[in-house]
């Protein structure tokens, strides 16, 4: 699917709808629209989740669905405030997707409910709970 | 008096723990050496397992404390023992091996497994998985490898008017030139050949010692003095195995003379036994390892079959 | 009864510590879990905390067997985040430097891969032919290993004309050998028992486990960002994706082996179509507020880094997605099922990269200062 196809496949789902270059879409979406939106991408065949990223802007962190389009990338923002630092998990659609959240959750904090198998996945067994090293705060 | 000195000369010295030794380690260092070479690189020196026994002697023994010490320590001593016990039951120098009376080759064929029981007792005891699967492989591959063996030995000594004694077998060729060269003893050549690669665990059939998937199986717990003296051991059991080939099927120690050299016996015995290592060395750099159910299938079909046939001829001829 | 054989942290199929716990019943497989994070070095956050120009260096060191391709990616994001555009003829030395790569690594991986079944004697052919694309990328780059060959903005060094007839005098030989290579492969007996029907990995999951790389083209899934989405020079060369259809461990082998002649074939074209000109565009100190994605085809696969930047010299985040890191979650469909003596060569046929996969944060935050290591910590191997 080209850039074009996706932007308008993603419109329904997201707002701020916008194509850089020729082959990059970032979008933005919301709680209560992602795990839709995803479902919808899934359903059109595009089953590749390239990663989930997780960004520190100070009142919110922004989780960062990254999926591989054919001929396109599609970059899904979802902004949650750290005040309620939760979100559903997309191993059900994205069965790929179990690593880049736990990832999320131990370097981040984000609470990812319905995980199947929430480890810690890099950081050393006896790290102390809730210090989440890729927090603002925990840079000096 | 001089009976019994003799006896312990021999043990000690000739054929006994000081040649089996230097040329176990002279043999194990060429076949290093030419690896190298198959390998497109120049390899360690021919004395390399001399150095690399010597390194293991000086350093630290260490019994785990998981491991049931008293088999972890006796299994080195037992399994040198039974490889000795073997080399003064061959016919090297002569015809007759130095302790006659049970120069027997049922009884070769016994010793020769114990050095197998000891490595699978030594990795049950080792108290570690990896010696625990080893151990479990390696009792897989007995089963394979050892019915070709015996059938190939049996059809030998069929030959011989079914005398178990090598002595006969050696002078019978003596008389009758080589075994290897009666068109019904060939198929269980290559058997035995074949059989004597999954003994000395070499690839394709070394799975029980396999490096990269269990370490060193069996011997994975073992260091220090006790390491060496099982590589020593295993290394002077590459000298006897092929030893043993070469008495039954390419006329043991029989002198020769060449062009008016006059070869004595027990070079032309080190020579053949050399070309034995050589064949083995060239098939272990050609071939990849191969998985412990493929080898116990490849076992009882190929070399079993032809160890059998051999056997059937004989005794129908 | 089931028992639990522990491979790892340090084991000999490993070149790299992960801790694999499997459990076995006999010498069938029936469960799998993996433990990474042996390999923390500390580069997202390390790269939020210093400038591109440093970021580009140090994206390198991700990876010692894949560097050219973290340094492209990361460059090919950051080029993106500040709207820079590299020249033409660094887009071509940038195409040379990569494929460069994905030769020495295709040989590098493998080599291990015959050692992992037992086949010393191909382990070292295997090996002496990597040694030839290493004399090359020493000749061009100035290094064996770390030869990335990209800059912010353009390409490193220029490759000269002299040294072009002796790259592709190299090149000749090289494709003679592989294409023995995968003779000898496809046809030997021990080579075919020990790779044919083992690990596979279904198409199904392949996608549904958004795996990446050979590791998925393997399984029939077409998916090359060389094609998908072109940088550098890919766009004007014509190339072939080598996809096979079985999923396992041999069709790995072939597709890596076909794959190093394809890459042959594009330095040959790159060099004949490799415009002259300036190889370096001007890049901006500071970089303006915006975000930006950059991937490569690394030799293992899809490699992604997502870079943020805030007006200043340095990166707000960088978010990196190696190939070995995507390919995990196959390892256990292909585990399963297959006995203990597949476990090296499965493992291996992911064309693992720990290095790649454990890069992430461990700076000690309460006193400010680098982080002191706990003793467990120290018992367990540190890259």
């Amino acid at each position: 699917m080209n850039a074009n196809e996706v932007a308008q496949l993603i419109k329904r789902y997201a707002d701020d709808v916008k194509i850089v270059g020729a082959r990059q879409v970032f979008a933005v979406t919301d709680k209560e629209r992602y795990i839709e939106a995803l479902t919808a991408l899934r359903d059109n065949d595009l089953k590749h989740l390239t990663t989930i990223t997780g960004v520190d802007r100070g009142e919110n962190i922004d989780v960062i669905y990254h999926i591989h389009c054919g001929e396109s990338l599609l970059n899904l923002k979802l902004s949650i405030p750290k005040t309620l630092l939760e979100i559903e998990t997309v191993t059900d659609i994205f069965p790929g997707a179990t690593l880049y959240e736990r990832e999320l959750m131990e370097m981040l904090g984000v609470q990812v409910k319905g995980h199947p198998d929430p480890r810690r996945l890099f950081l050393p067994d006896d790290w102390p709970a809730g210090k989440f090293p890729l927090r603002k705060e925990a840079k000096k | 008096m001089i009976e019994e000195l003799g006896y312990v000369l021999a043990f000690f010295v000739f054929p006994g723990i000081l040649f089996a030794s230097a040329v176990g380690l002279l043999f194990a260092g060429i076949d290093r050496k030419l690896t190298g070479h198959m390998q497109h690189r120049i390899g360690p020196p021919i004395w390399q397992e001399f150095l690399d026994v010597g390194k293991l002697f000086g350093k630290e023994d260490i019994t785990p404390a998981a491991a049931n010490s008293f088999v972890f320590n006796c299994v080195p001593l037992l399994c040198f023992g039974a490889v000795m016990a073997v080399m003064l039951l061959l016919p090297i120098n002569s015809s007759q091996p130095v302790l006659t009376s049970v120069a027997d080759l049922i009884v070769i064929i016994y010793l020769l497994n114990i050095p197998a029981v000891c490595m699978m007792l030594a990795g049950y005891a080792s108290g570690c998985p990896f010696g625990t699967i080893g151990s479990s492989r390696y009792m897989v591959q007995l089963f394979g490898y050892e019915l070709a063996f015996i059938i190939a030995a049996l059809a030998v000594a069929a030959k011989v008017g079914w005398s178990l004694s090598l002595s006969s077998i050696v002078s019978y060729q003596a008389q009758n030139g080589w075994m290897v060269s009666q068109a019904a003893l060939i198929p269980a050549a290559i058997a035995i050949l074949i059989a004597a690669q999954g003994k000395l665990l070499r690839v394709p059939f070394d799975i029980p010692e396999a490096e990269s998937e269990i370490v060193h199986g069996s011997l994975t717990e073992y260091s220090g003095p006790k390491l060496a003296i099982l590589r020593i051991a295993y290394n002077i059991e590459l000298f006897v195995v092929a030893a043993v080939i070469v008495v039954l099927f390419f006329g043991g120690p029989v002198p020769h003379t060449i062009g008016g050299i006059y070869i004595p016996g027990v070079v032309s015995f080190l020579i053949k036994c050399f070309g034995i290592v050589v064949l083995s060395t060239v098939i272990r750099n050609i071939a990849a390892r191969l998985r412990i159910d493929q080898a116990l299938k490849f076992f009882w079909t190929f070399p079993t079959l032809l160890a059998a046939i051999s056997l059937f001829l004989v005794a129908v001829t | 009864m089931t028992f639990i054989v522990p491979i790892g942290p340090q084991h000999p199929a490993l070149e790299e510590p992960a801790h694999f716990r499997i459990e076995v019943k006999g010498e069938e497989i029936v469960g799998v879990d993996l433990r990474l994070g042996y390999n923390h070095k500390g580069i997202e956050q390390a790269l939020s905390d210093r400038s591109y120009a440093h970021g580009l260096y140090l994206s390198a060191r991700v990876c010692g067997i894949c560097n050219s391709t973290h340094s492209l990616a990361f460059t090919r994001a950051v080029e993106s985040v500040a709207g820079i555009e590299c020249p033409d003829r660094a887009r071509y030395i940038r195409v040379i430097d990569a494929e460069l790569e994905r030769i020495h690594s295709h040989l590098l991986w493998a080599g291990v891969a015959a050692h992992e079944i037992g086949f010393t004697t191909l382990f070292m052919l295997f090996w002496r032919d990597r040694e030839l694309s290493l004399d090359m990328r020493e000749l061009l780059f100035g290094q064996r290993i770390y030869a990335s060959g990209t800059y912010l903005g353009g390409a490193r060094v220029d490759i000269k004309e002299k040294d072009i007839p002796q790259l592709i005098r190299t090149l000749d030989k090289l494709e003679k050998s592989v294409k023995h290579y995968i003779d000898v492969c496809t046809s030997d007996r021990t080579i075919i028992a020990r790779c044919s029907g083992v690990g596979i990995l279904k198409k199904k999951d392949a996608l549904e486990l958004c795996a990446v790389g050979p590791t998925a083209r393997a399984s029939g899934v077409d998916l090359d960002i060389r094609r998908d989405d072109p940088y550098a020079a890919y766009g004007e060369i014509p190339f072939d994706v080598i996809v096979e259809q079985d999923g396992d461990v041999l069709a790995k082998v072939v597709v890596r082996l076909r794959e190093i002649l394809e890459s042959i074939e594009i330095i040959r074209q790159a060099i004949d179509a490799m415009p002259k000109g300036a190889i370096r565009a001007k890049f901006p100190e500071n970089v303006p507020e915006n975000e930006a994605v950059g991937r490569t085809e690394a030799p293992r696969g899809e490699l992604m880094y997502y870079v943020r930047s805030n007006g200043t010299n340095k990166p707000e985040r960088v978010r990196i997605r190696t190939p070995s890191y995507a390919n995990w979650p196959s390892a256990k469909p292909m585990l399963v099922g297959g006995t203990i003596a597949d476990i090296p060569i499965v493992v291996a046929s992911i064309d693992p990269c720990f290095s790649c996969t454990d890069r992430v944060t461990i700076i000690d935050t309460e006193t400010g200062k680098s982080r002191i290591v706990t003793k467990e910590e120290l018992r367990r191997l540190r890259k």
